[in-house]
């Protein structure tokens, strides 16, 4: 047996969407909810095959792909259960991509074509040369190998930027002692730093989620105003559900998912209940009454203010939206001037 | 049109008022990060400051000094050492006060644009100010020229810093961070998780994430690694029936990591986005509530009841507005982490 990945905190993940969980009764759960889920009569099957046959049993239609999965997970013949049953190199591929871990250890996969001691005809003493394992992730520099240069005067430092997505966990940052030139920390997130499989290709800086997403909108249009007691989850404000909710509320209504669930975010619950008033509705229009008691987008309510004659600045920069100026001014204007009851 | 309720409703909750209050409204609330030394910068061109002093649960101030400037005044910050205050606004200036050795003021930054945001950064001993005029600068507060300049894609309206953490919230709703051990370069920018105004910004004690509010009563959660992206989330709050107010403050305990919002409504309540519940629901007061700030240990918390503009200049009768500074003293139960009670599942 090759050596035992050993990362700093183990999740689980699913196979076909690359989503991470704390536990595996979680990713079970999820994957029943999401993959292993009938389209048709939303029964909930333990594997793909087994929803499979049950489709083409009962509903009489056939099911290619595994829903809600990423492509080239989609196929209905891997049977997975959990983390059981994933092929070796895609779990080598993913812990691969996690792990921060030098080159070398990633060569150190054992090679499953060539068997060793076998009557290979090599020279003896041979360094045996690693074969690249289909899906090991070939070697790639995790951190920053430093600096190519320091900058010589006074000035602003500028050390290269730090990889796209990985973040520092808290602590171990060390505050600069002065504006002098630092190197780059080197921070071991904590064996997650890499792009999570969700946003693989991510271009640098920029979140590839939330710009196309459709994020979380209110599942419940209508704020529940019960005075909740004092440790009340948001159920009332958030928009996880109403207060029904199943127990399974592992998922926070992750908005800035990269998967748009068909039913809304919280199908994992044992109860299907009244589907979601509002799966996504766009909150711009807003057909009932509610209303925004601050509306202009265009300017905060500080611009406006300064509008004010009172406040205003008397320069060219201050051009600020002259029409609610001048109602502005009228207003005061006849206010002083006793015309308006207030 | 803004109805008045009874005189109670000015102040629901019973908090200790601090006089005398700033004759308009009231723009930022700082605490020193030393002591319990309290900063208000207002709209009567006024930076304020005060002592508090505290025996048992009776709170007392007393005014200490004050600077002017010529125009509004729209953001304050401490330095880390409690020495000194920053000030800036309308005036497009940022003034350094060093009250506690009774200094006078002096300008160390100019923008093209009112200064809407400031922070000081300990680990670089530099002020960083966020203006209308669509850019970032970093003061050494010695030199006469910005250390660096940093251009945004529009207006700031917010920014938070917590070392090495800076996130500003502009007015096209993009989230801009910063490391500021590379602050030329844009850690990230994202779209706001809202889909209205950001109104506010505050960054993580831990510096994993940080916390927007629009106007549209939301506060969104955001990680900043990727691997945390399904840890993000939104709520809503600050919202009665069908009015929507805007979420005007976001502020962390500095010891529970749990935080507060204030809003439009002038109502603040206290969370705890890790185990997603709302702590303690407030009463609401009869103005809308601009600005908040916790003490140094999270014992005192300082809000300001003043009109905000949300209603537009209609509903601001300056005869009769009134703009006050509260002092909450936050119950354990209100501020302490709370984990989530479960219900077993199958």
């Amino acid at each position: 047996m090759g050596k035992k990945k050993k990362r700093a905190t183990e999740k689980v993940w699913c196979y076909y969407c690359d989503r991470e969980f704390d536990d595996e009764k979680i990713l079970v759960q999820h994957q029943k909810a999401k993959h292993f889920k009938c389209h048709v009569c939303h029964k909930k099957l333990s594997t793909a095959s087994g929803m499979v046959i049950h489709v083409l049993q009962v509903h009489k239609e056939n099911v290619t792909k595994v829903p809600n999965s990423k492509e080239g997970r989609d196929s209905t013949d891997i049977e997975i259960y959990g983390m059981q049953g994933i092929p070796p190199d895609v779990l080598a591929a993913h812990y691969g991509e996690e792990e921060e871990e030098s080159p070398a250890k990633v060569a150190k996969i054992e090679i499953p074509s060539v068997p060793l001691g076998a009557a290979v005809p090599r020279p003896y003493g041979m360094v045996y040369q690693p074969q690249q394992v289909p899906g090991a992730v070939p070697a790639r520099p995790i951190y920053y190998p430093g600096p190519p240069m320091r900058p010589a005067g006074p000035g602003w430092p500028m050390p290269p930027p730090p990889r796209p997505q990985q973040w520092y966990p808290p602590g171990s940052v060390p505050p600069p002692p002065h504006l002098g030139y630092r190197p780059p920390q080197l921070f071991p997130v904590h064996g997650m730093g890499m792009n999570m499989p969700s946003s693989s290709p991510a271009p640098p800086g920029i979140q590839p989620s939330s710009p196309a997403m459709p994020v979380s909108q209110p599942l419940f249009p209508v704020v529940n105003n019960t005075t909740p007691s004092q440790a009340s989850p948001f159920s009332a404000p958030l928009p996880v559900g109403g207060a029904q909710q199943p127990p399974n509320n592992s998922f926070p209504v992750g908005g800035n998912n990269s998967h748009s669930y068909a039913s809304g975010p919280n199908t994992s619950g044992p109860s299907i209940g009244p589907p979601p008033v509002i799966a996504n509705k766009a909150p711009s229009s807003q057909p009932n009454e509610v209303y925004l008691v601050w509306d202009d987008e265009a300017m905060s309510m500080e611009e406006r203010r300064m509008s004010l004659p009172k406040y205003k600045v008397h320069d060219e920069t201050s051009q600020m939206n002259s029409i609610n100026e001048a109602i502005d001014r009228r207003i005061s204007e006849s206010r002083l001037a006793g015309r308006m009851a207030f | 049109m803004v109805t008045f309720g009874a005189a109670a409703n000015t102040n629901p909750n019973k908090s200790f008022e601090v006089t005398p209050s700033p004759s308009d409204s009231i723009s930022s609330l700082r605490f020193s990060p030393r002591a319990d030394v309290l900063v208000a910068t207002s709209w009567d061109n006024q930076v304020r400051c005060w002592e508090i002093s505290r025996s048992g649960t009776s709170l007392s101030s007393a005014p200490k000094a004050s600077i002017s400037h010529d125009q509004p005044v729209l953001c304050s910050a401490w330095k880390d050492d409690g020495t000194t205050v920053f000030s800036g606004g309308c005036d497009k200036q940022a003034k350094m006060w060093p009250l506690l050795s009774g200094g006078q003021p002096v300008t160390v930054a100019v923008h093209d644009a009112p200064i809407v945001d400031m922070a000081w950064i300990p680990g670089m001993n530099l002020l960083v100010t966020g203006s209308w005029d669509k850019t970032l600068k970093y003061w050494d507060t010695r030199q006469q020229t910005p250390v660096h300049t940093q251009q945004l894609p529009d207006k700031c309206y917010s920014l938070s810093v917590k070392y090495p953490l800076l996130v500003v919230g502009t007015a096209d709703r993009n989230l801009i961070v910063f490391n500021l051990q590379n602050p030329q370069t844009e850690f990230k920018r994202i779209v706001s998780p809202l889909k209205y105004q950001t109104r506010c910004v505050a960054a993580f004690p831990d510096q994993q994430g940080f916390l927007v509010g629009s106007i549209e009563g939301r506060v969104g959660v955001h990680h900043l690694d990727g691997s945390q992206q399904d840890k993000n989330f939104t709520f809503k709050c600050h919202r009665d029936g069908n009015d929507i107010y805007s979420v005007n403050a976001l502020n962390f305990h500095p010891v529970h990591g749990t935080f507060a919002t204030a809003g439009s409504d002038g109502a603040f309540h206290f969370w705890d986005k890790d185990s997603k519940q709302r702590l303690k629901v407030m009463s609401r007061c009869s103005q809308p509530i601009t600005c908040s700030s916790f003490n140094h240990d999270g014992s005192i918390y300082a809000y300001a009841s003043c009109y905000d503009w949300s209603k537009g200049a209609e509903n601001h009768n300056p005869a009769t507005a009134k703009s006050s500074i509260f002092l909450h003293l936050p119950e354990e139960s209100e501020v302490k982490a709370k984990p989530r009670v479960t219900t077993s599942k199958k």
